[in-house]
């Protein structure tokens, strides 16, 4: 296992250089340079042209421009950008951070959401809820996010026409102003019933383990929901009354922060979690379809065990082995963004840098964007290896 | 006691502003209040030596000041460092006053180092400034010296027209000189946007308060600043000015109908008729102007004629082939479709708002499929063969492709309406979108022989109020003098008489002082082109601004512009409530 490991570690080292490599000459096949759009503006003359492309370096054969910037990449360092004339990690870095909490909400509420629907309806296949979700999934995928998130920008407009209230944002991340005083007001309502909630999941849960029973999935997701929002008011409610009714967000206090942002994230974690919902609960049903097909069901079944024990115990945990064996998969979905719906929701994530990057042709913020998806798609694929032999007993690497 | 102490405060403050700018508003205004504007991208530096983009240098204009501007009323020179000038030795010399008593924000006086200093680093070589252009006159150095603490004068190596629009901004010296007299990088290093904002020292309105990468940049009144409003209150009026940075503009309007921004431009009558019905549901307090002026931008097709095929060569050289092009374009169809109804047809190079320089009075080819026949048949062109275009009498069918840059919509549908037409009288005209870098490149490489590989591009320039600082157009051998151009900076190989001619005016209006002269140089300018027609132009787009009512110290209708916009300075734009 050991040799396993060092051996795939070390084939990553030429698929680096060959991919970036390749994304190098690619990106250098296309017309034009940094420099290109410049030539159209009248107030340029040639020698000023020729002077910046100089500057810059555009001017060196490809081979240098290449091994250069190979040099500061084995050095950590990912290079100047052209238009921002700073760091690469400093246009990318808090962008690629925007854009994770969007992923990451999204991934979770994909997760959460389609693996019961898909079992779901894998069992009752053919049942009025399983066609329903069916169609719902086919509306997901066809609906492409960014016309969505156009949508979703109108529904937020017209909502507060109707209401007089800002009940969902128009787009961007965060506020100029925070109004303390609303949060603070609004946890005072909300904070009872969250904590009557709490409360309601964890007699539950502490009811079935003294009847040694596991608790079920709604018991939990309750009881994480619940107890995470009246976890989050305690500090609006502890701090809030102190603080002044409104500030600017940049002088605001973390929790206020926070909502704020999760507020801004919540129509977009929609619009970017409905198409893989709809994916990957079809592929789940598929998948539980498969395995309840199997022998092993039939005996299971025909030695008189409990329906339940059936599905959960022998029939989902096959039926999830490919979800596991993809989590590392998601590594470089992570900094790679949540795609269009970014720009049409003024979302300041990487994918409108990566777009204006790439009509500017700054190169090595395209580069640099290119170098870490490469390495983390290339660690999530041994994860996903280690991870499979791990869930799969059939499965052992030597 | 009390009383006399706030008078005698209030004296030394008016002795420490001894000179300051008034700023003429439209309407008395107060103090406080928001101004919040979108912005499709975010800025790249706070640095404008390193600023190359409108995105960076919106915001380095709020900030850092310059000499003088136009004045938005008259569109003549207006100081704003400086007081006043006196031009010296018939225009080879201009003295540049400035304001005593203008300190920057960290209290250090701004004065003639500061200029001289910005002069220097703007016109240095290594730095590559995007100003740089104002400090070279057709490769002579423009020199920049001291006279004393407030006074500065600039020696031009010829009379320029221009000379007293000094628009490059001038930054600090205590900042910059540090990193300057360190190198080059030391100082391209400076005011990045990591930069923490209190850092960054100003000199105009507003100073830069905080920046949220992807989100918004706010900038604050800068209670330094030089400027006054009639009844001498210190300007800015507005307390504060956010840029919400929003990448994408369908998500613009989404802000502007929720109120959460001040203005919009609308770019399309579809936007503007969303505007209009919110506007009328009561929904939203705001006014909308639609086609109060047009943008300042050209579209032109421009043929090439330093082509391989010396058949295409000599047929794009002949005015007659230009001006039967000319009868085939539709304008009005292409302001219906391809711009919703709202914009201008265009005739000729100077842009329709620079009333200044603007004249109607050109010839004007206008659209006539019998004419484009008629021209096309004394070139030669009498019969169609079999598939139907037209050909000449050695069989030679009249053909060319027409390429326009990706992406561009309003081009698109403008080529293709373009396209459609000439088909119809049996010109096979071939039209593709391709990529800007590509069509960049054919248009300005020349080949070692000097031929160029595309036969007829459609393209626009960014259009400005000084005609002097598009020379590298329409000089013989400019880098942008792109029907004929010459390899290596020299002139084409081959040239007509009027382009010639249009050579001369150019030098000849960027050399003349007098205003009317001038006037009067680049009216026959713009004769020659139309009736030369290098150039074809097409048409301008409507310029649709909006804002809220709640904004005072705005335009009113007659007065918008796409010069200058909706409000004559950003120091005399209040809040209402």
């Amino acid at each position: 296992m050991f040799g396993y490991v060092v051996r795939r570690l070390l084939q990553l080292i030429p698929t680096f250089f060959g991919a970036t490599l390749l994304a190098f000459l690619v990106i250098q096949l296309a017309p034009g340079d940094f420099v290109t759009r410049l030539e159209l503006d009248p107030t340029q003359d040639r020698e000023s042209i020729a002077n910046l492309r100089q500057q810059l370096g555009l001017d060196q054969p490809l081979p240098v421009q290449y091994a250069k910037w190979l040099s500061g990449i084995l050095q950590g360092y990912l290079g100047l950008s052209l238009s921002y004339k700073s760091d690469v990690w400093s246009v990318i870095g808090q962008r690629i951070l925007n854009s994770m909490v969007l992923v990451v909400l999204a991934t979770l509420m994909i997760y959460l959401i389609a693996i019961p629907i898909g079992v779901y309806s894998a069992i009752r296949k053919y049942t009025w809820p399983d066609r329903t979700f069916t169609v719902l999934a086919f509306l997901g995928l066809a609906i492409p996010n960014f016309f969505f998130g156009l949508i979703m920008l109108f529904l937020a407009v017209w909502l507060s026409d109707l209401t007089n209230m800002r009940i969902l944002p128009i787009g961007g991340m965060t506020n100029e102003f925070l109004h303390l005083g609303n949060m603070t007001r609004a946890a005072q309502i909300l904070f009872p019933p969250a904590l009557i909630g709490t409360l309601v999941f964890a007699g539950m849960f502490w009811w079935r383990v003294q009847r040694k029973q596991a608790a079920t999935f709604g018991i939990w997701v309750g009881l994480v929901l619940f107890g995470m929002s009246a976890l989050l008011m305690l500090w609006p409610l502890l701090q809030g009354p102190g603080l002044p009714e409104r500030l600017p967000y940049t002088e605001s206090p973390l929790w206020a922060r926070a909502t704020n942002v999760l507020w801004h994230a919540f129509p977009v974690v929609i619009v970017v979690g409905t198409s893989g919902l709809a994916g990957l609960m079809r592929v789940m049903r598929g998948q539980m379809l498969d395995v309840l097909s199997q022998d092993y069901i039939r005996t299971a079944r025909a030695k008189g065990l409990n329906e339940r024990v059936v599905i959960y115990k022998h029939a989902l945990r096959n039926a999830v082995i490919p979800f596991i064996a993809g989590i590392g998969g998601l590594l470089p979905g992570l900094i790679g963004g949540a795609g269009l719906v970014e720009v049409t929701m003024a979302w300041p994530g990487i994918t409108p840098a990566l777009l204006e990057a790439i009509s500017a042709i700054d190169i090595y913020v395209i580069m640099g964007l290119i170098t870490i998806t490469t390495v983390l798609l290339m660690i999530g694929n041994v994860v996903s290896d280690l991870l499979l032999a791990w869930v799969d007993p059939r499965i052992r690497y030597s | 006691m009390k009383k006399l102490l706030v008078l005698g405060m209030l004296a030394l403050a008016g002795l420490a502003l001894a000179q300051p700018k008034v700023f003429k508003g439209t309407e008395p205004g107060r103090a406080g209040g928001a101004y919040r504007i979108t912005s499709i991208s975010d800025p790249r530096t706070w640095n404008p030596f390193v600023a190359r983009e409108t995105s960076s240098t919106d915001i380095i204009a709020l900030f850092l000041p310059y000499l003088t501007t136009y004045d938005p009323y008259t569109q003549a020179p207006e100081g704003r460092l400086a007081k006043s000038w006196e031009v010296r030795n018939n225009g080879l010399t201009v003295i540049f006053k400035l304001r005593e008593g203008a300190k920057w924000s960290d209290g250090q006086a701004i004065d003639a180092d500061d200029v001289i200093f910005s002069a220097t680093v703007h016109a240095d070589q290594r730095v590559n400034s995007n100003s740089r252009s104002s400090f070279i006159l057709d490769g002579q150095p423009i020199r920049w010296t001291k006279v004393d603490q407030f006074t500065v004068r600039a020696d031009f190596p010829k009379p320029y027209a221009p000379a007293l629009i000094q628009g490059w901004y001038i930054v600090p010296e205590h900042v910059f000189g540090p990193a300057y007299r360190a190198g080059v990088q030391q100082l391209q290093a400076l005011w990045n946007l990591d930069t923490p904002a209190a850092q960054v020292v100003s000199g105009g309105p507003f100073k830069l308060d905080s920046y949220v990468k992807g989100e918004r940049v706010v900038l604050v009144r800068n209670p330094n600043y030089w400027g006054v409003d009639e009844r001498n209150n210190p300007v800015a009026y507005l307390e504060r000015y956010t840029f919400q940075i929003v990448p994408d503009l369908n998500a613009q309007l989404a802000r502007f109908l929720a109120g959460e921004a001040d203005t919009f431009a609308a770019a399309n009558a579809d936007q503007v008729a969303q505007v209009l019905e919110r506007i009328r549901a009561n929904r939203l307090r705001a006014e909308i102007f639609p086609n109060v002026d047009v943008t300042l931008g050209t579209n032109f097709i421009v043929f090439n004629w330093n082509h391989k095929d010396s058949f295409k060569e000599s047929l794009f050289r002949q005015v007659k082939f230009r001006r039967a092009m000319a009868h085939l374009m539709d304008k009005k169809s292409m302001i219906e479709v391809a711009l919703g109804g709202l914009g201008q047809a265009q005739w000729s190079p100077i842009s329709i708002p620079n009333k200044a320089f603007f004249t109607d009075d050109v010839a004007k080819f206008e659209f006539s499929p019998q004419k484009a026949v008629q021209l096309l048949a004394e070139l030669g062109f009498r019969s169609k063969n079999r598939d139907g275009w037209l050909v000449n009498a050695q069989g030679k069918v009249l053909e060319f492709n027409l390429v326009t840059n990706q992406g561009n919509n309003v081009r698109e549908r403008i080529a293709q309406i373009f396209r459609d037409e000439a088909r119809k009288v049996g010109v096979k005209v071939e039209y593709r979108p391709i990529d800007f870098n590509e069509l960049v490149r054919q248009l300005t490489s020349p080949a070692a022989d000097g031929t160029r590989d595309f036969d007829a591009i459609l393209i626009g320039l960014t259009g400005g109020i000084e005609p002097a600082f598009s020379r590298n157009v329409w000089e013989l051998n400019g880098s942008l003098h792109a029907w004929n151009l010459g390899t290596g900076g020299k002139n084409p190989a081959k040239v007509e008489a009027f382009e010639v001619l249009i050579d001369t005016l150019m030098k000849r209006g960027a050399t003349t002082l007098d205003q009317a002269q001038r006037r009067q140089i680049y009216v026959q300018f713009q004769k020659v082109v139309a009736e030369n027609l290098p150039l074809i132009y097409t048409v301008a787009p409507a310029y649709n601004p909006a804002r809220l009512t709640r904004l005072g110290g705005m335009f009113p209708k007659e007065q918008i512009n796409s010069i200058n916009g909706q409000a004559p300075y950003i120091e005399t734009i209040f809040a209402k409530e």
